[in-house]
């Protein structure tokens, strides 16, 4: 099976000659069509510079990233816009849900920047919603929802495209437990009913506790990769915080 | 260090600042040409003649409206300058965190508006002093064919003075805001300031059609009332149409987003592009903004209004320049000391001063206008003075190439003028017959030059100060036909200056307010816009729905501000209009010029600015 993300010898250095940083040194990983992964390890780790360079909003310095074969560091300006619209899909941690519009409308949102025929939409947006279990907030404006809810309306307008790859970038991280919990199942059912393909980003191992694999960075590098395999959610989660110790870093995060 | 901060505050947030700087140098630049008009070199001609009157009534004027417009001004400063504090809050909650006390951080902010307003006092002025230049060439214009050669480039100490002082208040008033809103602010406030947000609140349909139908009602109403009434009956009523019309523009205003979001949900448009996403942030943002809205709509209304009316007056009088001064110069005989009449040689006159008549004047006619006796000429009207006989007016008038009276039947007003000036109002022609059985009363004596109108005057005049015995015994009056003309310029540049002066004000207060407004928000929707660049909205699309929102913004408030106009200006028309109309061609560009340059400029510059402040992180 042809990878639906392929990343080789991703490279990320910042600062100038006096004071480098090596965010990512030489990342090499593939993610396949349906799969549910997520990437962990502790701060400083690359995490977010990886996840900067996959959804295009930063370039690396040297490497390769492909998604559906189609080579990112290549792209620019418009056609870079066309791939993050019609390629991407995104989550991410805090509010971003345009406060103007209400659930309904940001999930069109998605499908009217790229172009959907204008009678599409709302049907295809009350399905995104369906399927996220948001059909009774799409009226609503984002204040007027929980946090759960107004996460779950930006996963329903990351899916509502039919990307290649939703990214999401620690999801779960300003939600309560019983909302997470809630987001994760629907994230869980969306990967297996849809066969969408989802890579999430977190330090909580709880909310990792919910992929099939788990790939570990520590210093720009690939540490560890964990794999599900039928294991149930308790023993699986027991298995990351082992990594996790192992890992060391941020002890503050583990639990 | 606080002078240093300051400063350096000022340096970097010039980006920030550049709206307010703008406004703020316009404002100085206008308060100055209007304040320097007595500078300039036609208000010295105009002054220097007989017409000093109306060159001290146009100064008086000017302090007047300097005051109206300095406070129009202070408003707009500080609304400016609390748009300005708004954003800052979090840099002010910052400098608190920090330790620094309230009267420190004060001063930081007094310095800063106290640098600002110097920058701009000076930058007005230096453009103030180029465009009473450009002002005093275009007044210097408009004295069609006669341009005095005295021009030159003065730059009005007094104006200047008295700009700087004018605004040095204002400022002093600002600081004195500044300082009084930084010692009461909490930090509280001044952190989480970036995360108020407004609620949008959704009102049913039907709400918001009753409240637009509704405005629409009130606003008709006052039309009604005015094109009905006309525009200078002001009683009771008239204050009740300008009620109604205020009413009317803030109801429109407040229910037009509701209205139109619901009409167009429905519609295909919607789900389009990035369509829904500006009909939103407009809709978002109505609730604060009808008022202003509302304050701008007016303040365009009299803007175009009074822009407009007084080029239209303006070509009014110019259309009157020629009619009443047929003759390069009228001499009017009234006779001896005690009214007695006596027929003088005005040419022969005139050689005995040294002014040769052969050699200067193409023609010298000589007429005589009788005393009106009820009892020969049946005409009872007090305000005709004197009658002149049929084939004396004929020969007037067809001298001049006008059609001439044939047929004689009752005594009549004289179509045209006999000669300059108000001698020639009050005179009737009586026919021959009736003129053998009256007293004369007065001679007239019309001339015209030869040579240039302008130098045979000085000529004229100078010679008559050089004598104590023009005409001897006789009381002579000259009625030049470059001071009439004069005169008419002088209510010309009268006309004109004042409602430039005041629609320029008007129209710059309206277009910076929405400018800061639009400016401060967009900052606020940097962060929308970086979301739907994450989702993938190319450039182009986000651009275009940043000027889509600005332009809703400016468009509006001007749409319903041209409807105001238009119908202000046909009640201001029938007032106006035995002189002629104020709604000419010629008015309407010139107005929809400035509007462009002015209204146009500030949209621009807000394109680019608040483009710039939502396009801050691109890659």
């Amino acid at each position: 099976m042809e990878p639906i993300l392929s990343v080789k010898n991703l490279q990320k250095t910042y600062g100038g000659k006096g004071s480098r940083t090596n965010a990512l040194r030489g990342l090499d990983l593939r993610v396949f069509p349906g799969e549910f992964v997520g990437i962990m390890g502790p701060s400083g780790s690359g995490k977010t510079t990886f996840l900067n360079c996959i959804s295009t909003i930063d370039s690396p310095t040297s490497g390769s990233i492909q998604v559906d074969g189609q080579e990112l560091t290549k792209l620019r300006g418009k056609t870079l816009s066309r791939f993050r619209r019609e390629r991407l899909g995104f989550i991410f941690q805090d509010c971003n849900l345009l406060d103007t519009l209400t659930g309904l409308e940001n999930i069109a949102l998605a499908l009217t920047i790229s172009g959907t025929p204008a009678h599409e939409v709302e049907h295809r947006a009350k399905e995104a919603a369906q399927l996220l279990g948001v059909e009774d907030v799409l009226n609503k404006f984002p204040y007027q929802m929980s946090g759960g809810q107004q996460q779950r309306v930006a996963a329903a307008r990351a899916m509502v495209t039919k990307p290649a790859l939703i990214l999401a970038d620690e999801p779960t991280g300003a939600l309560d437990s019983k909302s997470t919990r809630m987001l994760l199942e629907q994230l869980e059912e969306l990967n297996r009913q849809e066969g969408a393909t989802i890579l999430v980003v977190t330090h909580d191992a709880f909310t990792a506790s919910w992929c099939q694999r788990i790939l570990f960075l520590r210093d720009g590098e690939l540490y560890r990769e964990l794999h599900r395999k039928g294991m149930d959610r308790k023993s699986f989660f027991r298995e990351i915080l082992t990594v996790m110790s192992d890992l060391g870093g941020d002890d503050s995060d583990v639990l | 260090m606080s002078f240093k901060l300051s400063l350096r505050n000022v340096r970097r947030s010039l980006r920030d600042y550049a709206v307010y700087f703008i406004t703020l140098t316009f404002g100085v630049c206008l308060f100055y040409v209007f304040n320097a008009l007595e500078s300039q070199s036609v208000m010295t001609f105009l002054s220097g003649g007989n017409n000093s009157q109306m060159v001290e009534a146009i100064f008086i004027l000017v302090d007047v409206f300097s005051v109206f417009v300095s406070v129009v001004l202070a408003g707009l400063i500080l609304y400016a300058n609390q748009f300005l504090m708004k954003r800052r809050k979090r840099e002010l909650g910052t400098y608190f965190l920090l330790g620094m006390d309230t009267g420190k951080v004060a001063r930081v902010l007094v310095t800063e508006t106290f640098f600002i307003g110097l920058a701009a006092l000076i930058s007005g002025v230096a453009l103030g002093i180029l465009g009473s230049w450009a002002l005093d060439k275009l007044s210097v214009a408009m004295f069609l064919a006669t341009p005095p050669d005295l021009f030159t480039f003065t730059i009005s100490w007094t104006a200047a003075v008295k700009t700087a002082l004018y605004f040095g208040v204002i400022f002093l008033l600002v600081m004195l805001f500044t300082g009084l809103s930084v010692s009461r602010s909490r930090l509280i406030d001044l952190i989480r300031a970036s995360r108020t947000n407004e609620e949008v609140s959704q009102r049913p349909l039907a709400l918001s059609v009753a409240l637009f139908l509704l405005g629409c009602t009130s606003l008709g109403t006052a039309y009604a009332i005015l094109l009905i009434r006309g525009l200078l009956r002001i009683d009771l009523l008239w204050f009740i149409m300008l009620g109604l019309g205020t009413l009317g523009t803030f109801l429109i205003f407040r229910s037009l987003s509701g209205f139109l979001l619901r009409l167009t949900k429905g519609h295909a448009g919607y789900y389009k592009g990035l369509n829904m996403f500006v009909l939103r942030q407009w809709s978002g943002k109505v609730h604060t903004n009808c008022l202003s809205n509302t304050v701008i709509c007016i303040l365009l209304l009299l803007a175009i209004g009074v822009t407009a009316c007084s080029v239209g007056l303006n070509d009014t009088i110019t259309a009157a320049v020629g009619g009443n001064t047929p003759y390069d110069v009228t001499v009017i005989n009234y006779g001896l000391e005690d009214g007695t009449y006596q027929e003088a040689d005005v040419a022969q006159l005139f050689r005995a001063i040294g002014v040769d008549p052969e050699e200067n004047f193409s023609s010298v006619e000589s007429v005589t206008v009788y005393y009106n006796e009820e009892s020969v000429t049946g005409i009872i009207q007090p305000t005709i003075y004197a009658v002149i006989g049929l084939s004396d007016y004929n020969r007037l008038v067809s001298a001049r190439g006008l059609p001439t009276l044939e047929s004689w039947e009752k005594p009549v007003d004289t179509p045209n003028a006999i000669v300059n000036g108000p001698a020639a109002d009050g005179v009737m022609v009586v026919s021959d017959e009736m003129i053998a059985q009256l007293q004369p009363r007065r001679q007239m004596v019309n001339i015209n030059y030869k040579g240039n109108v302008q130098e045979t005057d000085l000529l004229i005049r100078a010679a008559l100060e050089h004598t104590e015995s023009f005409g001897g015994d006789l009381w002579l009056m000259m009625n030049y036909k470059l001071d009439n003309y004069y005169d008419l310029m002088g209510s010309k540049l009268l006309v004109l200056y004042m409602g430039l002066y005041l629609g320029l004000v008007f129209l710059l207060t309206a277009a910076a307010v929405l400018a800061l407004q639009q400016l401060s928000q967009a900052a606020d929707n940097a962060q929308r816009y970086e979301l739907l660049s994450k989702l993938g909205a190319p450039k182009s699309m986000r651009r275009s729905a940043l000027i889509r929102q600005v332009a809703l913004a400016f468009l509006l408030p001007l749409a319903l501000g041209v409807i105001h106009a238009f119908v202000g200006m046909k009640a201001a028309n029938d007032v106006i209009n035995v002189m002629g109309h104020v709604d000419s061609v010629h008015s309407s560009l010139l107005t929809a010029l400035f509007l462009l340059v002015i209204y146009g400029g500030y949209f621009l510059f807000t394109c680019l600015g608040a483009w710039r402040s939502v396009n801050q992180s691109e890659r």
